[in-house]
């Protein structure tokens, strides 16, 4: 009988799925913060600013612009409960439909030196895009 | 005929529970007429609930505004279709069509056992009519009931989201349900053994069927999803890790990891336990799954609204699940132990049991994946996500791990398989797998994991096309038939083994359209009407991409529809016209954002992908003047998407292959290749069969 060569086996398998999950984890992952936040981390630790974040936050009327040709798209999000709290975002890649000017939006990506944040993904929260409130059918 | 489906809804209650109580009361006592009547319950549940959903649809059709669900997500101007799928169309109407379906399959699994089967079947009716009240419980309990009333009646409806008006999106949840529901069968009829103490392989026999159609609509489900995305989201990807898919794939891992460990149980009575703890484990994530997407836990893209009580009751129920489970399971454990030991690393046994850890693990990975913002948030108060890299940093070596084993795991013996056998099975395969491996490497293709993942996978396609080559021969030898009659034969002879065989090779030839994303090409340009645009696809074609010009095509409303914004884009391939390709931004009534139509040219080996990713200005292109044209077109090119689709069709003719009911009634069906003795019917005290 070869249970033990077996059980090393499994035991093996079992390891390596914990090791991919952990190093894959520790690799990946991003802090998930309000602007608010994210302000005061850099404040606390200015290295903090190398790490790749993700922040939410509303954007503001009228930042908003396109730099034609170069699909490049600039506006500035403002946190949800202090609107002074700001960050210029610049976003490289086609914009999602449901992105408009005073959507809230999730961006992934990091500060670079002009203190602005350089976005990798963008996401809008679409909460009542799929479900409505019954206060908005009285309209 | 509204009020009526309410009425019908309230009344499922008792009679859900009267069939629970009956169920499990009927086969503590063995008393036939309680049994009986708790496996009627179950058809009245269904009626019932058939009449509540008729109730919806009729609000849905009349527009009936002052109910809340219809409100949401009709308005008069929507097609008759889509009003009819509003069943489905959210959260409230889902779940009461989720219990529908289940109402659906506990009739059938009643009915084809009325006269067979009659110890399993008291505890069976128990069991579905549980879960069928627990839905019930939510519907009414929980601020989702779909009849709930406004209190005045608005003139229209919201209208039903557009990126949800396509053919894709209409079928795909009905079908992820499909198998969400099916799989409480299996689950009930192990509920059950672990109640009657019937633990041996029978439940598993009896449930097999049942295990493969829930495979199957889980399967096509995922894949619908993806092609709705594909279509429709206009980003050119057709996975993107959200919570919701990762939820649909949960089951589907441990659904397929019990497939596989099944068959270890039938054919040398091991793993008892683990199937036991498989198809517990694969049920509470179907229940997972309808809770994640209909419930709101996770923020996703399609994460539809947030309900602390449906959380609160979900969980609850699940957790009462899987604590009842758990104590059976420990209570049988002593009639659970293994009838066998494996006896070799090298051996079918083995191969399939690492099978189910890396799916489990996977699973494992998915879930923690998926779950890692919450976990964090709950014991550091910070909230920390991982996105699609985590994913596919775990997933592809497991992804890839499984891929190898789908060709060793069928033609390695049984018990303990010799060097004899390791080598005359794995030498030729091993060797074409090398072969493909350089010989793209030498036509130039450089991405390391998709020459890894088509190199196995040509590993896997040779022992299955052996295997199909060696026994066609060896029965066109023996029964002297022509080389395509017995090919024929042999598949139906053993439609387990070879539908099987069918199965994997559409999942090889999927995976290996998975690993043509290594070859995307992305370009983004700024278009003026006559520009040309050139792009280079990676297996040697030029497409020369033209710009029309935009035009805009007014709908005033109709199907909900404002305006249409269409570029034309003609294509030539090779210095070959090959058509035109429209991409639009539609702008309904319904939604305050513009929508994007993507523009796709299908071709077996890649796509042609266009995306209108904006217009430079746009309220000038809507008043109609024609110097503003200007347009950033985004082209992709997506080599072997196609493949995916064309492997879930063998994926899926495999399956029905497999399922396909036996021509001889009664005969026991054939287990595996070698045909272990057939098991003898037993023929138990017959419990509630007549009356």
């Amino acid at each position: 009988m070869k249970h033990g060569r077996f059980m090393v086996g499994l035991v093996g398998v079992a390891a390596v799925v914990t090791y991919l999950v952990w190093t894959g984890v520790s690799s990946t992952m991003v802090y998930y913060l309000t602007p608010v936040e994210l302000a005061e981390r850099i404040e606390e630790d200015p290295s903090f600013r190398e790490l790749g974040v993700k922040i939410s936050g509303k954007v503001v009327p009228g930042t908003y612009e396109r730099v034609e040709g170069e699909l490049l798209h600039r506006f500035t999000i403002h946190d949800l409960e202090d609107e002074s709290v700001r960050f210029p975002v610049e976003w490289r890649d086609a914009l999602p439909d449901t992105f408009s000017e005073d959507v809230e939006v999730v961006v992934e990506g990091r500060l670079n030196e002009d203190g602005v944040f350089e976005a990798t993904t963008l996401l809008t929260k679409c909460g009542s895009r799929y479900e409505a409130a019954p206060e908005d059918l009285a309209r | 005929m509204t009020v009526l489906g309410e009425f019908a809804l309230w009344i499922s209650l008792p009679v859900a529970l009267w069939g629970m109580f009956l169920g499990f009361a009927g086969g503590r006592t063995q008393r036939g007429d309680l049994v009986l009547s708790a496996e009627r319950s179950i058809y009245a549940v269904f009626l019932l609930h058939v009449v509540a959903s008729i109730g919806i649809i009729a609000a849905f059709v009349g527009d009936k505004f002052q109910y809340w669900y219809v409100a949401s997500y009709s308005n008069r101007q929507l097609e008759l279709f889509y009003k009819v799928t509003g069943l489905w169309a959210g959260q409230r109407g889902s779940l009461l069509f989720w219990a529908l379906l289940l109402g659906f399959f506990a009739c059938v699994a009643v009915f084809t056992n009325r006269k067979k089967n009659r110890e399993f079947m008291p505890y069976v009716a128990g069991v579905l009519q549980t879960i069928l009240a627990f839905f019930i419980v939510v519907l009414l309990f929980a601020n989702v009931n779909p009849f709930e009333q406004l209190d005045f009646v608005p003139a229209n409806g919201q209208g039903l989201n557009p990126q949800l008006q396509n053919y894709w999106m209409t079928i795909h949840p009905p079908t992820l349900y499909l198998g969400f529901t099916a799989f409480a069968i299996p689950f009930a009829f192990a509920v059950s053994a672990l109640l009657s103490g019937r633990l041996d392989a029978r439940w598993i026999q009896l449930t097999r069927r049942w295990i493969l159609t829930s495979w199957l609509f889980l399967s096509v489900g995922i894949v619908f999803g993806m092609r709705w995305a594909y279509e429709e989201l206009g980003w050119g990807g057709y996975w993107f890790w959200d919570p919701v898919e990762n939820a649909s794939l949960l089951p589907w891992l441990t659904a397929t990891a019990f497939l596989h460990s099944i068959q270890i149980q039938e054919k040398r009575g091991m793993l008892k336990v683990w199937n036991m703890s498989l198809v517990l484990l694969t049920f509470l994530l179907t229940l997972f799954a309808t809770f994640l997407t209909r419930a709101g836990l996770i923020e996703s893209v399609h994460t539809f609204a947030e309900n602390l009580r449906i959380a609160t009751i979900f969980l609850g129920g699940m957790t009462a699940v899987l604590g009842a489970c758990i104590v059976l399971i420990i209570y049988r454990l002593p009639q659970l132990r293994s009838d066998n030991q494996i006896e070799s690393f090298f051996s079918r046994e083995s191969a399939f049991l690492f099978n189910n850890l890396m799916l489990v693990g996977a699973a494992f990975a998915v879930m923690w994946g998926t779950m890692f913002p919450l976990i964090s948030e709950g014991i550091t108060g910070q909230e920390i996500s991982v996105g699609p890299p985590f994913f596919e940093r775990v997933n592809f070596p497991i992804g890839l791990a499984l891929l190898t084993l789908v060709g060793i795991g069928p033609v390695i013996a049984w018990r303990r398989a010799t060097k004899k056998n390791l080598q005359r099975n794995f030498m030729t395969p091993v060797i074409v797998g090398l072969v493909v491996a350089a010989g793209l490497w030498l036509a130039g293709a450089r991405h390391g994991l998709a020459l890894v993942t088509w190199s196995i996978s040509a590993f896997v396609l040779t022992i299955i096309a052996t295997e199909f080559w060696k026994g066609t021969k060896a029965r066109a030898r023996i029964e002297g038939e022509g080389l395509l009659n017995a090919f024929f034969h042999l598949v139906t002879r053993n439609r387990r083994r070879w539908g099987g065989y069918i199965v994997h090779v559409g999942f090889v030839v999927m995976v290996m359209g998975f690993a043509g994303a290594g070859y995307n090409v992305d370009t983004r340009h700024h278009v003026m009407p006559g520009d040309v645009v050139e792009v280079d696809s990676p297996l040697g074609h030029t497409y020369e991409l033209t710009y029309e010009g935009l035009s805009v095509s007014r709908a005033n409303g109709q199907r909900n529809l404002l305006w249409q914004m269409i570029a034309t884009v003609s294509v030539r391939r090779d210095g070959q016209a090959a058509g035109i390709l429209n991409t639009e931004k539609r702008q309904y009534v319904t939604s305050e954002q513009m929508m994007t139509e993507v523009g796709i040219r299908s071709t077996p080996m890649e796509d042609l992908y266009l995306i209108l990713s904006a217009v430079d200005d746009p309220q000038a292109a809507l008043s109609a003047d024609s110097s503003a044209q200007g347009i950033d077109l985004q082209v992709l090119i997506k080599p072997l998407v196609g493949w995916i689709w064309f492997g879930t069709l063998l994926l899926v003719i495999g399956t029905v292959i497999a399922l396909w009911p036996n021509a001889a009634r009664g005969r026991p069906a054939e287990t595996t290749t070698t045909g272990s003795a057939p098991r003898p019917d037993p023929a138990p005290e017959p419990v509630g069969s007549t009356g």
